[in-house]
């Protein structure tokens, strides 16, 4: 019988400080294992507990796109015990990690729709997976529109720079990128993720909307959307909570009946609304 | 085909079944009496009403070691803790405890991925049923259709009649452990009467009821009510109820290292604890007593429900009995019923 | 018992009916009479509900820190109530004009789970209410016993056979915080246990861990425990606390001279410093 609790062991092959604050890093790693690596399939939205021996784990977004071939990304934030050993990591470390876990976006939903994927700040690491995979090659074709709208506090504390800069370089994808404050070297957008997404103005037709960000920015961009028509069904998001198992047997994470590590993250607002709002 | 040994030999049989596997069985200690892994057959007793906690502990330890491991520079030496194979043998464990295994088992055992230190142990463990001869107070298991010498999920049942220990078994595994233990008299065609008699006595008994019609259903109607502050105001927030439990299943997983050298446990947690939802990030959506005792009956009596068919609870009475300052989860629920019930009138 | 009880209901009710206080912290019938809940009296209704007997055994003063500064509250203290509430004042939690203390001498009470009559063996013996605003019943006689008679035995021990005591009880503690919780005074938020960075203790209920936790709080409360036994009643191991608890407190007061929770213009022996102080800790 296979043991959930057992991590698969990878290894740290590069660490990107993502912030001018130092606080995210992404880390590249590769399994150990072939076999592992075979056995990892994944989709975007998912994660896996990353698990260093010693300190603990940690459940981190899953921030590549299966379309990656050959490594895995995590893209993480120093917070408590376990990310702190992380960030102080180097390359080389041997690390373990089990998943993939939790559920993905609707990528079935989304098909032959128009997709707007919203982020703020650090939460855009799966909507990242999620982007890079629908832009991909031969999955491009499976969907409508896609536009992305992401922002940050200040231009240092954007994520993934390199890529937001590559897509919006591209024409088959809409890239809106927008900071609360610029700085004198900025030369793009100003403004906070609601009001961009006020002028945006992305049409409800057909189009489904997958929105992360920190609770004060959620608070104001979902009634930007309702305005603009979209139906509760049509607006995806991810939640977060303290996890441990990460596969629904330790009791921790749970709204409601809905364990956030096994029936989410991903959840659509209809979802949500049904249940118990304790989060 | 019923065998028995005189109550006073007792000593004999459990030595027997020492032979058999790992025993755990109800001890009486500083506590009291509680199930405990056995090393003297001297100390097993049959003279209680019901253990101090339940008997999960055969099968989910406090403590479960999952992985050691060792620092190196390049990480960690790591291997894993291979979840037990070894047979086992539970012996008095009242029928509401025996019924606990299986709601346990919809947990551990279901949802696509198997807990292996749950389910082997349950696979190997043979079970030794002790039905009731009384009824108190507090107990409530008549509620979940559990009888005083129900057998549902056991492999023996044993009832204590007149200074006698009559075993029945139940199942194949029953049939088989009975037969290999040595010490047992056949019964003669008396005692199978007596047996018949004791059991039919203990399906008179009448434990307090509740309503659990709806309860799940019912539940999240009130989820906003101050029902819940009213209930959880004289609560302590420790972990009392949820450590006596049977079925309760909250666990923690943490990393015990001592210089470079440590182990990954599994270790019992409670969602009654104020930092069981603290997040790194310092966010806690249950802050507040009241909203993690409406976690604790809501995830027993309806979310448990939800995902696995049947309420989380078999009404042994030990969290009331246990509970510092006397709360009843019984008076909770049928409560937090008629509020919900009244709450529905009121909205038509 | 009935008469207190007939005295705490007329005096909450007068309470409440002109709004003096927000709550009276009381007791209600639990599923059954033998097993009284910790109540608070909110409404002028409440009142009719509120009960005493010899098995309203909880410390109450352990409620007073859930409320915000400010709030008036009343209180039914019994002899160890009324000390939590000293030592809550000297503190600082709680402001002493904004309680109404009911002062309820009393002994005799029982512990139903155990079936016993609780004396100055497991909780201290102080009968009478050291400070109050009402007394709800006439004082009793000072009693002439000891609250440390009961470490005569452990205290005549070795050494080594008291580390062998203390290991063998400690080891049984499965980390239930029954407790630290019922404490009136192990307010801290976090507590230490709870704490990731450091990490003092942990999770798992080894004996190492349990010590970590166990002569910490002790020692926490040093000159602040004012036995009333709660801890040793809450622990479902039937774990003996009071026995250390008590020992720390009589070596503070030998140490010290101060006894916990007598006087709120006192301040707790650990956060004061006076020259005639003892420095035996120190040589």
């Amino acid at each position: 019988m296979k043991n959930p609790y057992m991590p698969m062991p990878v290894t740290i092959e590069t660490i990107i400080t993502e912030v001018d604050t130092d606080d995210i890093k992404t880390f590249r790693v590769v399994f150990d294992r072939e076999e592992d690596a075979v056995a990892f399939q994944y989709l975007p939205g998912q994660f896996a507990e990353m698990s260093l021996y010693g300190t603990g784990e940690s459940p981190i977004g899953i921030a590549s796109s299966p379309t990656d071939e050959g490594y895995l990304e995590f893209t993480v934030q120093k917070a408590g015990m376990v990310t702190s050993e992380l960030h102080g990591s180097d390359e080389g470390r041997t690390i373990g990690i089990r998943g993939p876990l939790g559920n993905t976006w609707p990528l079935e939903y989304l098909k032959g729709k128009n997709v707007v994927v919203v982020g703020g700040g650090f939460a855009f690491t799966t909507l990242r997976s999620l982007t890079r995979y629908m832009l991909d090659g031969g999955n491009r074709q499976r969907f409508e529109n896609i536009t992305v709208i992401y922002g940050a506090r200040t231009p240092g504390l954007l994520i993934y720079k390199d890529e937001l800069a590559a897509w919006e370089k591209r024409d088959d994808v809409e890239t809106y990128i927008t900071v609360d404050q610029g700085d004198e070297n900025w030369q793009g957008r100003e403004g906070f993720v609601p009001t961009i997404c006020t002028e945006v103005a992305p049409s409800s037709n057909n189009t489904v909307a997958v929105i992360c960000g920190p609770p004060i920015m959620i608070r104001f961009t979902l009634p930007v959307f309702f305005d603009l028509g979209f139906s509760k069904e049509n607006i995806y998001t991810s939640l977060e909570m303290r996890m441990k198992c990460g596969f629904g047997k330790c009791g921790r994470c749970n709204v409601g009946s809905k364990y956030v590590c096994k029936d989410g993250p991903v959840f659509s607002l209809a979802e949500l609304d049904a249940l118990t709002p304790e989060y | 085909m019923v065998k028995k040994i005189e109550h006073d030999r007792i000593q004999e049989i459990i030595a027997a079944l020492m032979e058999k596997g790992i025993l755990y069985a109800p001890v009486e200690d500083e506590e009291g009496v509680n199930f405990h892994l056995v090393d003297d057959p001297a100390r097993v007793t049959l003279d209680f009403y019901n253990t101090v906690q339940g008997p999960k502990c055969a099968f989910f330890p406090q403590t479960e070691e999952l992985i050691r491991y060792r620092m190196t520079h390049e990480g960690a030496d790591a291997a894993e803790v291979e979840p037990d194979e070894s047979p086992q043998v539970l012996f008095g464990v009242r029928p509401c405890d025996v019924r606990s295994l299986a709601i346990m088992d919809e947990l551990f055992c279901g949802g696509g991925i198997v807990d292996p230190y749950w389910k082997n142990r349950r696979d190997n463990t043979t079970i030794i049923a002790y039905a009731f001869d009384t009824v108190d107070t507090v107990d409530f298991y008549g509620s979940f259709g559990i009888g005083a010498a129900d057998d549902t999920g056991a492999d023996i049942l044993m009832v204590k009649v007149d200074g006698d220990l009559l075993l029945d078994a139940r199942t194949e595994k029953g049939t088989a452990l009975l037969a290999a233990l040595d010490g047992l008299d056949e019964a003669a065609a008396e005692d199978e009467k007596r047996f018949a008699a004791a059991v039919e006595g203990a399906g008179a008994l009448e434990t307090r009821r509740i309503d659990t019609d709806c309860v799940a259903r019912d539940l999240p109607g009130i989820f906003d009510s101050e029902f819940w502050q009213t209930e959880a105001a004289p609560c302590l927030n420790c972990g009392v109820c949820t450590f006596v439990c049977p079925t309760c299943h909250c666990f923690d997983i943490t990393d015990e290292t001592l210089f470079s050298k440590g182990r990954r446990v599994k270790t019992w947690d409670s969602c009654m604890f104020t930092d069981f939802t603290l997040h790194a990030s310092g966010h806690n959506p249950r802050t507040k007593k009241h909203q993690r005792l409406r976690q604790r009956v809501n995830h027993k009596f309806s979310y448990y429900v939800t995902n696995c068919d049947v309420i989380s609870c078999v009404g042994c009475g030990r969290c009331t009995r246990f509970c510092p300052v006397n709360i009843d989860i019984a008076g909770i629920v049928e409560r937090a019923r008629k509020r919900a019930s009244s709450q529905q009138i009121n909205n038509q | 018992m009935k008469g207190i009880e007939k005295r705490l209901r007329e005096e909450a009710k007068k309470l409440l009916e002109t709004g003096s206080v927000s709550a009276v912290l009381a007791f209600r019938d639990g599923y059954d009479g033998d097993h009284p809940v910790p109540f608070a009296a909110r409404d002028v209704s409440d009142a009719d509900a509120i009960v005493f007997n010899e098995y309203c055994t909880h410390n109450l003063a352990r409620y007073v820190t859930e409320y915000e500064p400010g709030t008036k509250i009343a209180i039914a203290a019994k002899g160890a109530d009324s000390r939590a509430l000293v030592v809550l004042i000297q503190e600082e939690k709680v402001k002493r004009d904004d309680l109404v203390i009911l002062g309820i001498p009393c002994s005799g009470m029982k512990d139903a789970r155990r079936g016993t009559v609780i004396d100055e063996a497991t909780t201290g013996n102080t009968v009478n209410p050291v400070i109050h605003d009402i007394m709800l019943a006439d004082q009793l006689p000072e009693p002439d016993t000891s609250p440390y008679s009961v470490l005569t035995d452990l205290e005549s021990r070795g050494h080594d056979a008291r580390w062998k005591f203390w290991r063998k009880e400690l080891s049984r503690c499965i980390r239930c915080y029954a407790c630290r919780n019922a404490c009136p005074l192990c307010y801290c938020d976090p507590c230490f246990v709870d704490q990731t960075e450091p990490r003092w203790a942990d999770k798992s209920p080894s004996l190492e861990s349990n010590l970590m936790f166990h002569l910490t709080r002790f020692y926490h409360l040093a000159g602040r425990c004012v036995d009333c036994g709660d801890c040793s009643r809450a622990c479902p191991m039937n774990i003996p606390l009071y026995l250390f608890h008590k020992k720390v407190a009589k070596e503070c007061e030998e140490m010290f001279g101060q006894t916990a929770g007598m006087d709120p213009e006192e301040t707790p022996v650990m956060v004061d410093f006076k020259v005639e102080d003892s420095d035996e800790i120190l040589l």
